[in-house]
């Protein structure tokens, strides 16, 4: 168990440092989320009171599309030079290759959402530090779900062709569930509002989603490495 | 036991049977060349030795045990058509990185050990982006030996060497055979293959033609084989 | 009520059934590697995707009926909405394998996250729009209809599967 956890941590810790020396896949996804933040301001009056009520689910959007150029790079980072090959032929499960890759991605995701955030929280001048918290849990539970099933898409698409359509396209009707009650409760928390008793069914419905993609992923990885 | 053993393996890909009824064994210590013409299913037989792809009928055993499970690949050292090392990392990185993933004790010093004897000593620090086309090849060397595999895959590894890799690689070959290991190296570069084999197995479009000791006469002719068992 | 409605739940159900053919067939494939499972699999995918955009279709026209709108974000009609672009990203991840045998793997893994999405879907739309969707009678009509739809999705589903067949890898001798 603890040789599991270890090969996560050395898959993790390569993928976040190819990034970070290269900065790509950060770059890029940070300039995107800007820029649909920026374009999201022309289509709706930023202080216009009923933005302000759907600003949590245009947050999410940005959050999904820019988190997807990040995703991209997961497996596609191992194609120069046929490192897949070395990665799959090494004696680390395929279970924890794919945690490790998940991990990586979603601390760059949440990485690009911290930053997007009080960007976000100026252009729309929402009180988005009030229940900060709380907020940052919907981040991670939404974001993680995102990078699961992204990071799995990653390893279906790597040697398809359109392979940067085919990864949203099939990344996001997935995600329907986790997305859609992402966007529910961020929409509460970032004008300010607690998450009332009512709201704790989609906290649920994160949760689930997030251990049900998770499990799924661990258990059929190989199956889609090896085939 | 058999070091390497395949038995009955065919690989299809839709109708089209890229692999027939392969039957081979490698004993350890044994150096097996597989030579074919291009599409003759070397690279194809190669990976599914190695676990990469798992093959439409029969299995594979090396050392007794299913290329695919975690015990078997920690034994099998594979050099495949690219080089699997990370242009943005530094060469001394990549052999740590593999050296921890193989569970190498203190990988840092396996990686310096290493690069030192593939001449790559002076360039620990430099960026795979940054070096030459022989460096890469001898740093791909260097990763497929670091963890004293006992069991070792290469495919077409002579091919785009230069002398200075050529001299490196044969010279650990030798070794790791003197070792008792074993060697399965697919090539169409004959002369440096036929060097150091101890079998030949000859591939026909899908099909072995011939399986056997490589001979002085083998060795001294390459062409011989193809003459003989192939089309030509 | 008016007549259409017969319509929407029985095609719905069907797609439902032919869903929970591919989810079987998809595991099928995966513990067996038997291309027929594969050929099973697709062919009922199709089947649910083309019932499922029959069904979508004829709940636009009832609930125009009903209010003038053509969309009104129903919580059926939008799960319905979600699941059919599930199951299209299926058969869109199968034109872009070319290798049959990756091709069946990843269709089969792909399969099994739809058809696990499917509920959840279901429950999110139920939530997001509660109270909207009006409680599904079984009369006879609406089963009778559900059977015959079935049977027809089958057949389809059958011969679909075995064209697909055909062009399949031979037994090997």
């Amino acid at each position: 168990m603890m040789g599991f956890f270890r090969q996560v941590g050395v898959v993790a810790a390569k993928d976040l440092r190819a990034e970070l020396r290269t900065k790509e896949a950060i770059n890029s996804s940070l300039a995107f989320a800007l820029v649909i933040l920026l374009m999201f301001s022309f289509a709706f009056d930023p202080l216009a009171d009923t933005t302000r009520e759907i600003a949590g689910g245009l947050l999410w959007i940005v959050f999904a599309f820019a988190g997807t150029l990040v995703l991209n790079r997961s497996f596609a980072r191992e194609l120069p030079n046929d490192c897949l090959d070395g990665l799959i032929a090494a004696p680390v499960s395929r279970a924890a290759l794919f945690l490790g890759k998940a991990c990586a991605s979603f601390l760059l995701v949440l990485g690009v959402q911290l930053v997007s955030l009080p960007v976000f929280g100026i252009f729309y001048n929402v009180p988005w530090t009030r229940q900060f918290p709380e907020l940052f849990l919907v981040l991670v539970l939404g974001t993680w779900g995102l990078t699961v099933v992204g990071t799995i898409s990653s390893a279906l698409t790597v040697n398809i062709r359109l392979r940067e359509l085919m990864l949203p396209m099939l990344t996001y009707p997935i995600l329907f569930p986790a997305l859609l009650g992402a966007m529910q409760l961020t929409a509460i928390l970032v004008a300010g509002n607690p998450i009332g008793p009512g709201d704790f069914g989609w906290l649920k419905m994160m949760v689930g989603f997030d251990v049900i993609y998770t499990a799924v992923s661990l258990a059929l990885v190989e199956t889609i490495l090896v085939s | 036991m058999s070091a390497v053993a395949v038995d009955g393996v065919w690989k299809l890909y839709g109708d089209y049977p890229a692999l027939r009824d392969i039957r081979l064994e490698a004993e350890p210590g044994t150096c097996l060349a597989l030579i074919g013409r291009n599409g003759a299913g070397k690279t194809t037989l190669l990976r599914i030795i190695a676990g990469f792809s798992r093959p439409g009928r029969g299995q594979v055993r090396i050392n007794g045990g299913e290329p695919r499970d975690t015990a078997t690949r920690r034994q099998v050292g594979f050099l495949g058509h690219g080089i699997s090392v990370y242009d943005e990392l530094s060469a001394l990185e990549n052999l740590t990185l593999y050296g921890r993933l193989y569970g190498v004790a203190d990988p840092p010093r396996a990686a310096r050990e290493w690069l030192e004897r593939t001449g790559l000593a002076r360039v620990a620090n430099g960026l795979v982006r940054e070096f030459s086309r022989g460096m890469r090849q001898r740093l791909a060397v260097a990763r497929a030996f670091l963890h004293e595999p006992r069991v070792l895959l290469l495919d077409e590894p002579f091919t785009a060497l230069d002398d200075k890799a050529i001299g490196v690689l044969s010279g650990l070959l030798r070794e790791a055979l003197a070792a008792g290991k074993t060697v399965v190296m697919s090539t169409h570069q004959l002369r440096e293959a036929l060097e150091l084999a101890t079998q030949v197995a000859l591939l026909v479009r899908g099909q072995l033609a011939f399986h056997g000791a490589c001979t002085p006469e083998m060795a001294a002719d390459p062409g011989l084989v193809y003459a003989r068992y192939g089309e030509g | 009520m008016g007549e259409r409605d017969l319509f929407y739940i029985p095609l719905g159900g069907t797609a439902a059934l032919g869903a929970a053919t591919a989810l079987t067939a998809s595991i099928g494939f995966l513990r067996t590697r038997d291309f027929r499972f594969d050929s099973l699999a697709h062919a009922a995918t199709e089947t649910s995707l083309a019932f499922l955009g029959a069904a979508i279709v004829s709940g636009c026209f009832v609930i125009h009926s009903a209010t003038g709108l053509w969309w009104t974000w129903d919580a059926r009609l939008t799960a319905a909405l979600v699941c059919w672009l599930l199951f299209a990203t299926c058969l869109m991840l199968r034109q872009g394998v070319e290798e049959p045998s990756r091709r069946a793997a990843f269709a089969a893994v792909w399969s099994i996250f739809a058809c696990l999405d499917v509920p959840l879907v279901a429950a999110t739309a139920a939530w997001w729009k509660p109270g909207k969707a009006l409680p599904i009678e079984w009369t006879w009509p609406r089963l009778g209809l559900l059977a015959a739809m079935a049977i027809a999705g089958g057949l389809f589903t059958a011969v679909r599967a075995r064209h697909e067949d055909s062009g399949c890898v031979p037994p090997v001798d």
